[in-house]
């Protein structure tokens, strides 16, 4: 239990075991102390390591600002325990010893299998999903390994992947007569007379079971519904992708084809110049079976219709409804299949792009990626990953029967609105590792040549860009890899300890050198690396050039520990200025602009309804907000601020897991609550900012980090008499400026207002996104909004407004397309291009309007959509409480001044 | 822009014939083949393909009565529904020839030869879908609904229908001027509206004939039996279509039709004037609409109209077929949202959009366009561009009030 405890201690004690351990390993020493992830280097050189802080599972719904409240605590405790338990297990043994066993599984049955699957998929019963067997106890089956469950029940056990369940690997021959018609391999053993078993407790299990004398009941749960993917695992395995996951994905008929249609190049090959298949075998996926179709309409569109190429087809196929997109590469086809109800049409033309800027990035071009040599066992993981993305939900890891990705995903890099003192400080940190100034690591600077240049970073908090100093083409492309394989989901369910990846890339502006040779400016031939360092919920993705003035990469290029760690101190550095707390607080603070989270308090005339009740508890509420912090511990507060927001104080204690009910709009203090929440806002603000002042003071004196570290060897080294050292001394932050900028946030902190974007006495405003395509970023309300504010008809507005924003999207881009490109290939509808704006006003419907029954009148949003085309095009997506008529070009240029 | 549709025998792959409308090269035999091989493969491996996008246009496959497979391309940014132009197509197909025979697909040469009456319709349907390439004179809006004329003679004229329909032994009568239905006869709403449909185009189609009669199949009533469409021109662009049985002879009816109208001619004279206006003149319009779209959802019924002031002065503002092919394009793809009942499939936001869409409205550089639906009543009108959003819907939504009280409309 010890071992796991720091973990969950306050972030300040954590910060100071974290950076006390990378602080060994500095570069003047590195061969003394080896980096946690350098066994996991592979051998082409890349990297790619994660270390959670906790293992978030299940259905609960988390919000990272959260972890840190005692009830969570609990919970994850347990939940670590009990895994840490099941590895002592006596059993573990004898299931390892199967497992090995039984690796050629039987393809007879898969049909079988997948037929029941397929089937049980329908149903959605919970008796359904389990099958009951008596065994006899009579019956003893010989084992040869002496292992009691294949003893006393005739099968073989193995681990799940998540560590708790078990799985039938295998029958033994005598009992397999007793199970086949209705238990296969892979389901999952539940219980055994009545008890829940899992890799834990099963020993005990079966020794009560021993001596128990009726006959065994065992119930098997059928996995289909409850294939759980461990992300993580899938994210870092260097190994084949597991039977189970492609299964599950063979199932979820995701595809992906490449065909080489050049039939002189690879006809030797049988398949007919299919030169990438995944899930394969080939014989059951239905791309390559049915490829014949792509192959001719991609041939007939262009030569006999006199159209484009096909960009997708939709087709149905066993019962479900699957999208087929098309990407043309010199001739070549790149085939992707996803299935509608998780990835409709919208979301697979958006996907598919970002996939194939992604094979891009990291090969160079899809030719390559497809005909290099040794590389389909990292394309299998690539894809695997992208479609586990697409199809499980983060935070579940369960197969998801709607949309995963949202609008705001979809189309770019998800910004919000941060204050001006924040925007600096995360540029401030940012800068200083591109700055790239090592003079207090090396001697003689002039004589050192370094190994990489910066030429760009982003930072992302919680799947948010904060900031991003990469150029367009790059960011779009380095988003789209985080988003898409998972990495950024990742940060966002679970706190991370600790994340390294290491992959050598092909950046936009050298793969198209070629085209624009006649610039002034190029390039050098060099090499370029991502490196992705995560911390907590922050990610840091840098973009690293070999070559030109630093030195050149020549063959197996591994991260260096060195430039690892500088991306860390710069992690670091936030952490140091306490951005990590100030973020979470922001997140929740819906300040900037503010959205109205609960629109069932507007009235018809876009008034707020308050009754006196309300009104009575606001002030009981508004007392004890103010007395909280003078009382309790450091933590407490801290724990007490976020509750506030999320929820309000008092239900920290009535309420011991807000999660579980999501939406708790019948609850009875739901309306009270929300009625707190906006109208004691400030205050709740400087109680806030009283808890972190008081958390910050604890880490004054404590002087972190590298970052620490060489403000004080720039400190001892001041005696030089060097212009230039003086004087960039001055402009560096020393260790007295970051306590003044952490002065500097406070204050923000303290007198923080709301903004409000909308036009009215009360805001209308429910949820906007901004987007500019040109430069990959759009800024929108926090993703956890919809958690945040907890409210079925909010819930229900934005999940509209987000199917209304792709249909105004996709009729706003003739407009754009055509202020690009004023005489496009294909013509196109000219009364569409003049349309700049798109709004579409619905109604709630009567069953989810149930709480405002004081008002008969139905309640009414507005989704407006509209382009502006100057100087970039730029895209706003508005939803408004229809009461006040708003102007959105009022309101983009009210956001303008919060960006 | 252009618009193909090509029907093709399931089985054999026999094309039985292609339509075109718009710019572009005709589609070769070769093209048609390879585009019916597509869903003869995929249906080998239990695969069926719907549609294909492709930039700017959309290709659908359609199969019908498991015989024929309607194959539709709409290409160059031509916003249609062309699931349901194949529909209508089929419809017609079934109109002239017959479920049954279209079903058995014995005699294919007989069948193609059929089938070629069907052509005037057919171009008609697809110059419908783009005011700009066709030479009509009647431009048509919406392929799902019915285009009329609101008068206050309907009342009148339907008795006269009643009493016309009764002496010929038919039940289904109507009245069209300018090719837009006027007034009906008591029963005719037992019809369906695209069979009504068809008997307006089938009328549209037969320019000048003063009588005729044609055997028809209903596709919905009677798709397996025949009736007899008898139109009969009674003034310039005013034509009395019936639905009837075997007899009368058409030299009888000729003289029922003499006897049934003679008086009515001031009546229908009146009601023509309302022609190219369409509503009644006690309904006024404000100086901003520059076209109007009124469809009555149950009744599949719309009413367009984009002569509105009567003023002697020539705006210069965009020309007529222009506004039709906004309206159109407007009704097509954003006013049908707020109609869940017009929709020919459900589409993946069915559950979240059906019936919770009450307006809608386009802002371009040069017009916005504005959609309201309240009840039974869907009003899409062309504005100008000086027009906030907040008055279009104040004007938007007095208008269909107008026309909700107003005595002289009569649906």
């Amino acid at each position: 239990m010890n071992n796991y405890k720091f973990n969950y201690d306050t972030p300040c004690h954590s910060d100071n075991d974290w950076s006390d351990s990378s602080g060994g390993s500095k570069y003047s020493d590195s061969e003394s102390s080896v980096p946690e992830w350098d066994s996991d280097v592979g051998d082409d050189g890349e990297l790619f390591f994660i270390k959670t802080k906790s293992i978030i599972c299940d259905n609960e719904y988390t919000t990272p600002l959260l972890e840190n409240c005692e009830t969570f605590k609990l919970r994850n405790n347990f939940k670590r325990s009990s895994i840490r338990r099941s590895t002592k297990g006596r059993i573990f043994r004898a299931l390892r010893v199967n497992k090995k066993k039984n690796t050629n599984t039987d393809i007879t049955k898969k049909n079988s299998t997948e037929k029941t699957k397929s089937g049980m998929q329908h149903s959605e019963e919970d008796n359904n999903l389990f099958v009951i067997i008596m065994v006899s106890r009579n019956m003893i089956f010989t084992s040869e390994k002496n292992c009691p469950i294949e003893k006393l029940f005739g099968l073989s056990l193995e681990t799940h992947p998540d560590g708790r369940s078990l799985i039938i690997s295998d029958f033994l021959i005598e009992s397999r007569a007793l199970y086949t018609p209705k238990v296969e391999k892979g389901y999952y053993l539940h219980k055994i007379n009545d008890i829940e078993v899992n890799s834990g407790n099963i020993n005990i299990v079966l020794d009560r079971v021993k001596e128990d004398h009726n006959n065994l009941k065992l119930t098997f749960k059928i996995p289909a519904e409850e294939f759980h993917i461990n992300k993580e695992r899938l994210l870092t395995s260097k190994n084949g992708i597991e039977h189970s996951l492609t299964m599950f994905l063979k199932e979820s008929m995701c595809s992906i084809l490449y065909i080489c249609s050049n039939d002189t190049e690879y006809n030797s090959i049988d398949d007919k110049g299919v030169l990438y298949c995944y899930p394969r075998p080939f014989s059951q996926n239905f791309l390559y079976n049915t490829r014949g179709i792509y192959i001719t309409l991609n041939h007939l569109a262009p030569k006999a219709l006199g159209t484009s190429a096909p960009v997708t087809s939709t087709v149905l196929y066993k019962n479900v409804l699957l999208n087929v997109s098309y990407t043309i590469h010199y001739g070549n086809l790149l085939l992707i299949a996803f299935p509608n109800k998780q990835v409709d049409l919208f979301a697979t033309n958006k996907i598919c792009a970002s996939i194939v800027r992604i094979l891009e990035l990291l090969h160079g071009s899809i030719n390559n990626c497809f005909t290099k040599p040794n590389n389909v066992d990292k394309l299998d993981k690539l894809f695997s990953l992208i479609f586990v993305t697409l199809l499980v939900k983060d935070d579940t890891g369960f197969k998801c029967d709607g949309a995963v990705t949202y609008f705001e995903d979809l189309l770019a890099a998800h910004a919000v609105t941060l204050p001006l003192e924040v925007r600096v400080q995360v540029d401030d940190a940012i800068t200083e590792l591109e700055a790239a100034d090592y003079r207090e690591w090396i001697d003689d600077v002039e004589k050192f040549q370094r190994i990489y240049t910066v030429i760009g970073c982003c930072l992302y908090y919680t799947g948010h860009i904060l900031s991003s100093h990469l150029q367009n083409e790059d960011l779009k492309e380095v988003n789209a890899y985080l988003r898409i394989t998972g990495i950024l989901g990742l940060s966002v369910t679970k706190e991370l300890e600790k994340l390294v990846i290491w992959k050598e890339v092909f950046i936009y502006e050298h793969r198209n050198r070629m085209k624009n040779d006649g610039n002034d400016y190029r390039i050098p031939d060099g090499r370029w690396f991502l490196l992705v360092v995560g911390r907590g919920h922050f990610i840091l993705a840098t973009l690293m050039e070999a070559g030109g003035c630093t030195e050149e990469a020549i063959g197996v290029t591994p991260p260096s520990p060195f430039y690892v760690e500088e991306c860390e101190s710069c992690l670091d550095l936030l952490y140091e200025v306490g951005l990590d707390k100030y973020l979470a607080t922001w997140f929740s603070s819906n300040t900037m602009p503010q959205v109205e989270t609960a629109p069932e308090n507007l009235s018809k005339a876009g008034r707020k309804v308050k009754d006196a009740n309300s009104m009575k508890s606001d002030t009981i509420l508004r007392t004890s907000t103010l007395r909280l912090p003078k009382f309790n511990s450091d933590m407490k507060k801290r724990h007490s601020s976020s509750e506030q927001i999320n929820m309000g104080s008092s239900s920290a204690t009535e309420n011991v897991n807000p999660f579980g009910s999501h939406h708790s709009l019948y609850n009875q203090w739901y309306g009270t609550q929300k009625q707190y929440r906006h109208s004691s806002l400030d205050i709740s603000y400087s109680e806030d900012s009283n808890s972190l002042k008081s958390n910050s003071e604890v880490s004054d004196d404590r002087v972190q980090g590298r970052r620490a570290d060489r403000e004080r060897n720039r400190l001892d080294s001041s005696g030089s008499d060097s212009d230039w050292e003086r004087q960039d001394g001055s402009k560096a932050s020393s260790s007295f400026d970051v306590t003044d900028i952490r002065k500097s946030l406070l204050s923000e902190i303290d007198h923080i207002t709301t903004h409000r974007i909308t036009a009215g006495d009360d805001n209308v405003l429910f949820h906007f996104i901004q987007l500019e395509s040109t430069t990959g970023v759009l800024i929108a309300p926090v993703k956890n909004i919809e958690s945040q504010a907890n409210n079925v008809l909010y819930s229900h507005i934005i999940k509209t407004f987000r199917s209304a924003c792709q249909r105004i999207h996709d009729l706003l881009q003739h407009s754009i397309r055509f202020k690009i490109n004023q005489a496009p290939s294909n013509p196109l509808n000219k009364i569409l291009i003049a349309v700049k704006e798109f709004g579409i006003l619905f109604q709630v419907p009567q069953n989810l309007n149930q709480s405002t029954k004081r008002s008969s009148e139905p309640m009414q949003f507005w989704a407006v959509g509209r382009v502006f085309s100057e100087p970039e095009p730029r895209e706003l997506y508005v939803c408004y409480h229809e009461s006040i008529p708003q102007d959105l070009t009022e309101i983009a240029y009210l956001l303008s001044y919060l960006e | 822009m252009s618009v193909i549709v090509i029907a093709v025998a399931s089985e054999s792959g026999v094309p039985i014939f292609t339509r075109k409308r718009g710019c572009g090269d005709n589609v070769q035999f070769s093209t048609v083949a390879s585009l019916h091989g597509i869903n003869m493969f995929s249906k080998c491996h239990n695969l069926s393909i719907i549609d294909t996008q492709v930039d700017n246009g959309t290709i659908l496959w359609k199969e019908y009565c498991k015989s024929v497979t309607l194959i539709g391309m709409a290409t160059g940014g031509l916003e249609c529904d062309l699931e349901l132009l194949l529909s209508c197509v089929h419809d017609v197909m079934i109109f002239y020839i017959g479920k049954k025979e279209l079903e058995s697909m014995k005699n294919i040469e007989q069948i193609k030869r059929d089938i070629r009456q069907c052509y005037p319709i057919l171009d008609y349907l697809l110059e419908s879908l783009d005011p700009n390439i066709g030479i009509n004179i009647h431009p048509t809006i919406a392929l799902d609904v019915i285009q009329s004329i609101l008068c206050p003679q309907a009342q009148q004229l339907q008795q006269v229908l009643d009493n016309y329909a009764e002496n010929v032994t038919g039940r289904w009568a109507c009245l069209t001027i300018h090719g837009n239905l006027v007034a009906t006869s008591s029963d005719f709403h037992e019809l369906d509206p695209r069979e009504a449909r068809l008997l307006l185009l089938l009328a549209a189609s037969q320019d000048g004939a003063p009588l005729r009669d044609t055997p028809v199949y209903l596709p919905h009533m009677s798709p397996n039996a025949t009736f007899r469409a008898v139109t009969c021109k009674l003034l310039a662009d005013v034509f009395i279509l019936v639905i009837c049985g075997a007899t009368p002879a058409l030299t009888e009816i000729d003289e029922i039709v003499l006897r049934c109208w003679e008086g009515h001619a001031q009546a229908i004279k009146e009601a023509k004037l309302t022609y190219p206006r369409n509503f009644p003149m006690s309904i006024s319009f404000e100086t901003c609409i520059l076209g109007i779209l009124v469809v009555n959802i149950s009744k599949r019924r719309c009413v367009y109209s984009r002569h509105l002031i009567v003023s002697s002065q020539k705006t210069r503002s965009m020309s007529g077929s222009h506004r039709t092919d906004i309206l159109r394009t407007f009704y097509v793809t954003a006013a049908r949202y707020l109609v869940s009942e017009l929709k020919v499939v459900d589409g993946a936001n069915k559950d979240l959009w059906a019936d919770n869409v009450n307006e809608t409205y386009w802002n371009s550089e040069y017009h916005k366009c504005h959609a309201q639906r309240s009840g039974n009543i869907l009003c899409c009108v062309l504005y100008t561009a000086t027009i906030p959003v907040h008055t279009m819907r104040f004007i938007t939504s007095r208008i269909i009030q107008d026309l909700n009280t107003s005595k002289e409309v009569f649906w």
